[in-house]
């Protein structure tokens, strides 16, 4: 309860990387062209397509589980859980910033869906996992 | 009674923890991210390592009082030049000229400014002269960064529809680099000569094969004149003259930079992203370690009751 300013960080940081990740999903034409060859067929942009659709929505399902977790307090008094959330979140929004405006290749998306994605909102189920079942910090 | 700070200093406090634990995992990807990303920022903004450079500097240019010349009457042509196998070679070609040149230095700073030269060919009153082709040779020689030495050349030419009397003409020897020269060294490369002046074969002297070896080179001059004046009707028993101011100017040089001078004007741009990145991160430390994000040893310096 003491340490000051760090529900407002961690929720202002989930937050910008819910709203880029949604950016992304309605403006990803361009990124699925940087990934294809000069000449490509509909069936290839397509599977692309497809592909970066399926990330997106994942990435904004970890973060909506995230958000859960967050709110419903389990999580949210926690240092390192907060931390490493603060952490993967911001490094996250700054790394879609530069997947939107420098036009990165569509398949680099994975790597910042797994360090940025993936590992708060597996820590976060693992925390609810020990709060809920193991009985841990309470 | 009005109070004024006269003096503060800051009480250092240090935060300890074993070698495998969360804080030191967490300074550890701070550094990581405070020292690698500058690097990264500069590089991708385009100019990070200095691959080329230029200098300025006015070239120590000497005539080498060799040239050949060439004039073209209506059916035949008039030659003479400073290579002896060369005027062998021409026979009944050859006439010779009177041959006038000076070489001025205006700022009187040790280095030739311009070079005045003059040639009066004598012609006889049924010589029309429609054409000239004339080359000279200069030693070039740059001493800032390489030492460079060459042989250059200028060649001046012109043809008209008008028999001429006199043929004047004030241009630049100007340098023409396909490469940047070295930073440093003797860089005599281009230092041969153009005419090979013991040859006494005909293709020594053959300006399509004299002017594709010097085009060849990377570093040559060529004499720029952009004020010529071809004058018309001679006199009876007046020879044929060519005026040439050939001046020497000063010149931009680009060069390779060397290993230092690279690494200095990288660093700089490395610096300069550098502080800002570790501004940031000690805040984000200072907040981290002073709200125990990650669990540490508090090890204040100065006790409260210390003096």
């Amino acid at each position: 309860m003491g340490i000051p300013g760090i529900v407002p960080a961690r929720f202002l940081t989930l937050i910008a990387h819910l709203v880029i990740t949604w950016i992304i999903f309605w403006s990803r034409g361009d990124n699925i062209l940087a990934c294809l060859p000069q000449s490509y067929s509909q069936d290839e942009y397509n599977r692309k397509d497809m592909q970066l659709v399926v990330g997106l929505s994942v990435s904004l399902g970890l973060i909506a589980v995230e958000l859960v977790g967050f709110f419903t307090g389990i999580s949210m008094f926690m240092p390192t859980v907060a931390l490493v959330s603060i952490a993967s979140h911001a490094s996250g929004s700054i790394a879609l910033a530069y997947f939107i405006f420098d036009v990165w290749d569509c398949d680099l998306y994975w790597w910042v869906f797994s360090f940025c994605s993936c590992t708060p909102a597996l820590l976060e189920i693992s925390t609810a996992f020990a709060v809920i079942v193991l009985k841990k910090g309470l | 009674m009005a109070v004024i700070q006269v003096y503060s200093h800051a009480i250092q406090q240090k935060y300890k923890a074993s070698v495998c634990s969360k804080a030191t995992f967490f300074q550890l990807c701070v550094f990581i991210l405070t020292v690698v990303p500058p690097l990264i920022f500069a590089y991708k903004s385009q100019g990070f390592w200095l691959k080329l450079s230029s200098y300025v500097e006015q070239p120590d240019i000497r005539f080498k009082y060799q040239l050949l010349v060439i004039l073209d009457t209506a059916d035949d042509y008039l030659a003479w030049s400073t290579f002896q196998n060369f005027n062998s070679l021409q026979q009944s070609h050859i006439r010779i000229p009177l041959v006038k040149s000076r070489e001025e230095d205006v700022n009187r700073d040790g280095k030739k400014d311009l070079l005045h030269f003059s040639l009066e060919m004598p012609v006889t009153d049924t010589e029309d002269i429609f054409a000239l082709q004339l080359l000279l040779f200069f030693d070039y020689r740059l001493y800032k960064f390489s030492e460079f030495t060459m042989e250059s050349m200028a060649y001046v030419h012109h043809s008209a529809m008008q028999s001429g009397a006199e043929y004047s003409t004030d241009g630049h020897l100007i340098l023409v680099q396909r490469q940047p020269l070295a930073h440093r060294g003797v860089d005599s490369r281009y230092n041969n000569t153009s005419i090979d002046q013991e040859s006494i074969f005909a293709e020594a002297y053959d300006f399509k094969r004299i002017f594709k070896e010097y085009n060849s080179r990377n570093v040559t001059t060529r004499y720029d004149a952009d004020y010529s004046v071809w004058v018309r009707g001679r006199g009876s028993g007046m020879p044929f003259t060519i005026t040439i101011t050939v001046r020497y100017p000063e010149e931009s040089v680009t060069y390779t930079p060397g290993f230092w001078q690279v690494m200095k004007d990288a660093w700089i741009q490395y610096l300069a992203v550098l502080i800002i990145f570790v501004l940031v991160f000690d805040r984000i430390k200072k907040y981290v370690f002073k709200n125990q994000l990650v669990t540490t040893i508090v090890d204040r310096r100065v006790k409260p009751h210390d003096t």
